[in-house]
């Protein structure tokens, strides 16, 4: 079981640390680093609320391991807000929808809808719209009927509801 | 009548789409979930768990797993057993099947905790786990309904696998000639799918010990009040030792009613090691260790007369309750509610549930949403059989207002109940004939469309009938700030009761909305609640906080009054200000009044308690009914068999609606789960009794591409409650499944019948019925499993030898299983020739009867009772030597088993 | 849900990888995306001693044109290659069929390499590598070897890969300008393993198929290479093919398992319709354009 010396970036602040090789980068984040906001609901991949981006990537975190985020620059939850407290766009739309209820699996819907908004900047609503929609199938949601997810989908891409 | 009306100009709250203050934290990643909680020294559990449905422990070795580093302790039942746990049921009356914390010698499904590590961390724990070496002698399994009637018994001290057991066979006498005699009569049978809740934060506990007793305990749960009542009740502590926080749920439907097995041991465990002991569940356990839900097999047989007018029904239920139910279920409210919302002269039943080497029953929104399901199915396929369209069949059968008041066959009474009417208002906005036409264009171009409708209604927001079903307290108060805060024992997995409960009180008190604050999630805030269960915050906690608000605003006013002396009557709030009539430049802010009515007591009126402070317990009407109709219209692709859901439509009646946003809201995350359960979930057994979906790969959630936008149409007619709500958490889940199975059904039709309903109706299920023949493999094991399962029927009371009439006289230890649970009782009986007089009697109280009839060894008498509803029991005892055994009829709640011995 | 202990080693050349493996003397398994063998560790179902990451390695990473062919690294990304022009433009059967792997978020980390070496049989890029006649390299101290990817399977999750062997590409053959693509993926939900798929290529020289490549996935033990459809296909006039009887031809190679989403008899039957639905579609679409 061999321990490694890890540098990254978490929502812009620099963390060094020890870390064993089987540790997730999801079980670092939160429980080594306490970004508790990132949340492990299935640990094989299919939920996608531990979703956190990876140098600008939306991956899942419980399928990467923390000693594989050497170098990386890591954004979770906690750090979509402007630090004045201003909601990313993403966080409004989900908010102005009613785009979640328990809020389990919103971190992760946060941070995939970030992702793909920001890599399909400029494109048209269709496009948006699809891009989103296509990367939601990527989570799973028991409260909402994804009902709100999808109307935030449409007020980030321009789309009359 | 409006019974939200306001005075002109001031904020109307109720009824808007306000952003739910709960948003703040959940969407920044600041909530606080049980596993985002740490305590120092704190430790991690990892359970070992039976590989085997059924057998005997031979012998468990943990000595190698206590050398693993980082573990602090290895338990098993031996070593917990020191913590005494004596497990209940919701409804607080003992579980039957012998639960214990973890496996007592023998094991009863996969799954089953057998011993629990304990370490630094999970991972720790989980590599000492691995080493723990449990000896089974492996039994053969008891896995579905059908084994379970004639299998070996799942729990060796029981006369049988009959979990709990409802109804009567001669009540088929009386429906049976009205069968007989009706111009149509159909029969539907569903056999409904194992469904794992499967909420996205699975089962979490963290226990924290802080002294002899004393201990705080943060839980996933439906209700901090009814976990720690319920955890200081089975372990025989006082209620205030047990502090249980829940600040975030990330979702229960009703898997979280209560603590079990497992929490409960990592409880004890907590005590016995004198540590913090945290337990996350992850998914492979939450699937195939957590309580199941559903898994019924039902057939419903209903006559209609030439008009198709409903005659008489008849239904045989069975429902596996699995290994350890978390409360032995017949399920009687499937019978209960199966025929409330139509006009139907007679009904009989009988229902089961059955003990399997499974993983135990537990709730799942609208735990009786079978009675919507058989009942929805099966009058469109009779609308079909007799050629008459399926709307204009339920027009001629629901009740609408104006046939109301009315009692339903098995005695429940309605009296504001709007199926109808939502039904009249989904056809008034759905071009069904329109509809009919595109239909029947697309199938000569080779595409088969369908639509589907369903009414319902539901039963919410029950205080007082049943423990622990009760009202809601409210404390509220205005701080010397002039913000108001209110603690409430509400919970919410989503529901939004923070947000919906500070717009009730924003708008009775003339506040903004930002400046309430509603606290709750925790059992050392508000009084004794059931949280989230039964469709029940909105209607009950909801008309609590209307009326505190009242109060309060009253207390307002007085001491304003008192201070401009202006008359009561005279001073209205409005936006955080306190106006006084005709004279403005009097309005003062909620602070100022505050400030005096805090810190300047001398101003205040004579006697007036000092501060802003008002409480009140709502107690509403025992039922509150909701009432809906539901429309989908799909597309089966004939090629593959696959459903794609073009449009749905509810029509649904939960009379105020505090939030559109969160009823909706409700309301859609039902349907989506509707939706799972038709098409998609299934947590099949083998026959060695292992599940096998055990990762989210095989249990296959909904997912955005399943679920279609939902379009509402709110029928409000307000209820007799405060405020006039209606509950509308689970209706969605109960009338999904009907309304698109319906549809479904109709875009097949072309093709033939979905003659028996097996869920999920996958593709190749659906491709049986385009194909007429067996596609799916679906039809040859069922016909092996209904040939190899007779059904073993209750012994016929058959005459006894007679016994003199004097020998029952005396007292008697009676057991009467009733839906909530066994109640123990003594019976007394004095005969005086074939006259028969006495009492019952139960801690909660004796009751006298007389009038009984002794015919030989048969005892019948009647008795009358006022709790938890007026209705009449009769009971049919037949007494043998020492042993008295028999039934008791309790109007609606069916027939309930009545065993005993003399005293 | 926590795996096993392991160790784990990055190393930076496909020779440092090989001898790795090499003195694990099978104990070691690969890590590329991880996007399959993390939930395998997390469930401990698998329980290697060392954990051999290559994503530190360039040279398995990338696409590039080779002598006849694409050579695709196996430490690509999914979501690299789906945005690469060199694949879309010369092997469209590839792109299309990587759009149907995963979700979002699992093709931004999971590997082509490791999508090919797990053997999933109802996976897409087994069936496409196998369709499209492609080989996998293969390294270790003992040398390279070249698989041709219908012998690279041998039963569910089971390659001829050697516990000391490490993928260090995949090479598909060039397919003519214009080829045809033939897919059809039936799955319940986005990013799901297939309840039946296939995937192949058509080439067409006067009127007439010139080059076919099928193959199934979710239809077998293995990717299912349409050895009987190719043969009736080549050298078929493209207006006298009848798409029934190849579809029939194609289903007869196959041997689908019964499993709680679908019967081997739905995967049989759905397969002869999708099929012969696909290939009149892909061969009209050619005959419309």
């Amino acid at each position: 079981m061999s321990e490694h010396r890890i540098e990254l970036t978490v929502n812009g602040n620099r963390h060094i640390a020890r870390v064993e090789a089987r540790t997730s980068l999801g079980e670092f984040l939160r429980d080594t680093l306490g970004y508790t906001g990132t949340h492990l609901a299935c640990e094989h991949g299919v939920c996608g609320a531990c979703t956190v981006m990876v140098d600008g990537d939306a991956m899942r975190s419980c399928l990467t391991l923390a000693v594989q985020a050497d170098g990386a620059a890591v954004t979770t939850v906690e750090g979509l807000a402007q630090a004045d407290g201003t909601l990313h766009p993403v966080q409004q739309a989900l908010r102005d929808n009613f785009g979640l209820q328990c809020g389990f699996c919103t971190p992760g819907v946060a941070i995939t809808m970030a992702a793909v908004t920001r890599d399909n900047e400029g494109a048209d609503s269709g496009a948006m719209e699809e891009g989103l929609t296509q990367a939601m199938s990527g989570h799973i949601c028991r409260c909402t009927g994804y009902q709100g997810i999808r109307r935030a989908i449409r007020q980030l891409a321009g789309v009359s509801a | 009548m409006n019974v939200h009306m306001k005075s002109v100009g001031a904020a109307r709250y109720v009824g808007e789409r306000t952003p739910r203050k709960e948003y703040g934290r959940l969407l920044t990643g600041r909530g606080q979930f049980t596993d985002d909680v740490r305590v120092p020294g704190m430790l991690h559990v990892a359970f070992v768990r039976s590989a085997v449905a059924r057998g005997r422990i031979l012998g468990i070795d943990t000595a190698a797993a206590r050398d693993m580093p980082g573990v602090q302790a290895v338990y098993t039942q031996a070593d917990l057993a020191a913590v005494p746990v004596t497990f209940q049921t919701f409804f607080f009356t003992p579980a039957e099947a012998p639960v214990t914390l973890l496996a007592d010698g023998r094991v009863a499904c996969v799954g089953d905790p057998v011993a629990m590590v304990i370490a630094e961390s999970r991972a720790q724990a989980e590599d000492a786990a691995a080493l723990v070496e449990v000896a089974i002698e492996e039994e053969t399994p008891v896995v579905t309904i059908a084994d379970a009637r004639t299998g070996p018994l799942v729990h060796p001290d029981r006369d049988d696998n009959i979990a709990a057991e409802m109804g009567d066979e001669d009540s088929r006498e009386a429906v049976q000639p009205l069968l007989d005699g009706a111009a149509h009569v159909v029969t539907m049978r569903v056999r409904h799918q194992r469904i794992a809740q499967s909420p996205m934060e699975t089962r979490a506990c963290l226990a924290s010990p802080e002294g002899e007793n004393e201990m705080t305990v943060w839980l996933g749960c439906q209700s901090p009040h009814l976990a720690a009542r319920y955890i200081a009740q089975v372990m025989g502590l006082p209620q205030e030792a047990i502090r249980v926080i829940a600040k975030d749920v990330g979702g229960g439907f009703g898997l979280k009613n209560i603590p079990w097995k497992e929490e409960m041991a990592v409880i004890a465990a907590a005590k016995l090691l004198r540590r913090p002991v945290k337990w996350i569940e992850d998914r492979f356990e939450a699937l195939t260790a957590s309580s199941h839900a559903r898994e019924q097999d039902v057939t419903l047989t209903v006559g209609f007369d030439g008009d198709a007018r409903l005659q008489a029904a008849w239904c045989d239920y069975a429902c596996n309750n699995g290994a350890w139910p978390m409360g032995e279920d017949a399920n009687v409210a499937v019978h209960m509610f199966m025929w409330p919302c139509y006009k139907m002269p007679a009904y009989g039943f009988v229902t089961r549930g059955w003990y399997t080497n499974t993983m135990g029953l537990g709730a799942y929104r609208g735990p009786w949403a079978m009675e919507s399901l058989v009942r929805e199915t099966l009058l469109d396929k009779a609308a079909r059989r007799i050629g008459i369209d399926p709307v204009e069949l339920r027009r001629r059968n629901l009740l609408y207002l104006t046939d109301q008041p009315h009692t339903s066959t098995l005695g429940v009474p309605v009296e504001d109940i709007t199926p109808g009417e939502c039904l009249e208002k989904l056809v008034a906005n759905v071009d069904f004939a329109a509809f009919r036409r595109e239909q029947a264009e697309a199938r000569k171009a080779g595409r088969y469309l369908g639509i589907g409708v369903a009414t319902y209604v539901e039963p919410t927001g029950a205080a007082g009938s049943m423990a622990p079903m009760t009202g809601e307290t409210v404390h509220l108060r205005v701080e010397p700030t002039g913000k108001v805060v209110a603690m409430l024992s509400t919970h919410s997995q989503g529901h939004g009761t923070a947000t919906t409960m500070a717009q009730v009180i924003a708008e009775q008190l003339g506040v903004a909305y930002e400046d309430v604050a509603v606290y709750e999630g925790d059992s050392a805030i508000g009084a004794f609640g059931p949280g989230a269960a039964g469709s029940r915050q909105g209607v009950i906690a909801g008309g609590a906080t209307w009326r505190a608000a009242q109060l309060l605003s009253e207390k307002v006013k007085q001491v304003a009054a008192h201070l401009t002396n202006a008359s009561v009557e005279a001073i209205t709030i409005e936006g955080g200000i306190v106006h006084v009539a005709g004279a403005p430049e009097m309005s003062r802010s909620l602070r100022e009044i505050a400030e005096i009515a805090y810190g300047e007591p001398g101003r205040l009126p004579e006697g007036a308690p000092t501060g802003l402070e008002a409480q009140y317990r709502y107690q509403p009407p025992p039922m509150t009914m909701t009432s809906a109709a539901h429309c989908c219209i799909v597309e089966v692709d004939a090629e593959t068999g696959f459903v794609k859901i073009l449009r749905w439509i509810s029509a649904e009646d939960c009379g105020t609606v505090i939030n559109p946003g969160v009823v909706e809201g409700q309301i859609a995350g039902g349907l989506a789960q509707a939706i799972g359960q038709v098409l998609l979930e299934d947590m099949p057994y083998d026959a060695r009794g292992n599940p096998l979906a055990a990762t989210f790969k095989d249990y296959l959630m909904p997912t955005i591409s399943d679920v279609p936008d939902f379009e509402y149409l709110h029928a409000s007619t307000p209820s007799q409650t405060i405020g006039g709500m209606r509950g509308v958490g689970e209706g969605g889940c109960i009338i999904g499944p009907p309304t698109l199975v319906n549809a479904i059904a109709d875009a097949l039709s072309p093709f033939g019948e979905i003659e028996e309903l097996v869920l999920p109706l996958t593709p190749a299920r659906i491709l049986d019925v385009i194909e007429q023949r067996d596609v799916s493999g679906t039809r040859a094991p069922a016909a092996e499993a209904k040939s190899a399962a007779p059904i073993v029927e209750e012994a016929p009371l058959v005459e006894a030898a007679p016994v003199a009439s004097s020998s029952i006289d005396g007292d008697w230890a009676m057991v009467l299983k009733t839906p909530m649970g066994p109640q123990e009782m003594v019976g007394h009986f004095d005969t005086v020739g074939a006259t028969v007089s006495g009492y019952l009697e139960a801690p909660e109280g004796r009751q006298e009867f007389s009038g009984g009839t002794l015919a030989g060894s048969q005892l019948r008498f009647e008795m009358k009772v006022e709790k938890p509803m007026k209705i009449t029991l009769k009971y049919d005892l037949l007494f043998e030597g020492d042993a008295v055994s028999g039934k008791c009829k309790m109007g609606m709640f069916g027939s309930a088993k009545v065993t005993g011995t003399r005293a | 849900m926590k795996p096993a202990p392991f160790d784990y080693v990055r190393p930076s050349s496909v020779a440092e990888a090989c001898r790795i493996l090499d003195e694990a003397g099978g104990g070691a398994t690969v890590i590329a995306g991880g996007q399959t063998l993390m939930p395998l560790l997390n469930l401990r179902m698998s329980q290697p001693f060392i954990l051999v990451d290559i994503n530190g390695i360039a040279a398995l990473k990338g696409v590039a044109r080779v002598e006849g062919g694409i050579r695709v690294g196996p430490a690509t990304r999914q979501a690299d290659a789906l945005r690469d022009e060199t694949l879309a433009r010369h092997l469209p059967a590839f792109t299309r069929a990587l759009g149907h792997v995963g979700h979002h978020q699992t093709r931004n980390r999971g590997t082509i390499g490791g999508s090919i070496a797990l053997g999933e049989p109802a996976a897409e890029m087994p069936a496409t590598a196998v369709a499209l006649g492609a080989s996998i390299e293969i390294a270790s101290v003992r040398g390279t070897r070249q698989v041709p990817a219908d012998a690279f399977y041998v039963g569910p999750y089971m390659t001829v890969l050697e516990p000391d062997e490490l993928v260090t590409g995949i090479v598909y053959p060039d397919w003519p300008q214009g080829h045809l693509v033939l897919f059809r993926e039936v799955a319940q939900r986005p990013g799901d393993f297939a309840l039946v798929g296939l995937v192949g290529a058509l080439a067409l020289e006067g009127g007439a198929i010139s080059r076919a490549g099928i193959a199934w996935f979710g239809m077998g033990p293995t990717p299912v290479r349409a050895r009987q459809a190719e043969a009736a296909l080549l050298g078929a006039e493209r207006a006298r093919i009848d798409p029934h009887a190849i579809a029939r031809a194609a289903v007869a190679d196959t041997a689908p398992f019964d499993d709680h989403h679908a019967s081997a008899e739905y995967r049989r039957t759905v397969g002869q319709r999708v099929f012969a639905r696909a290939l009149s579609e892909t061969l009209d679409l050619r005959s419309a354009a």
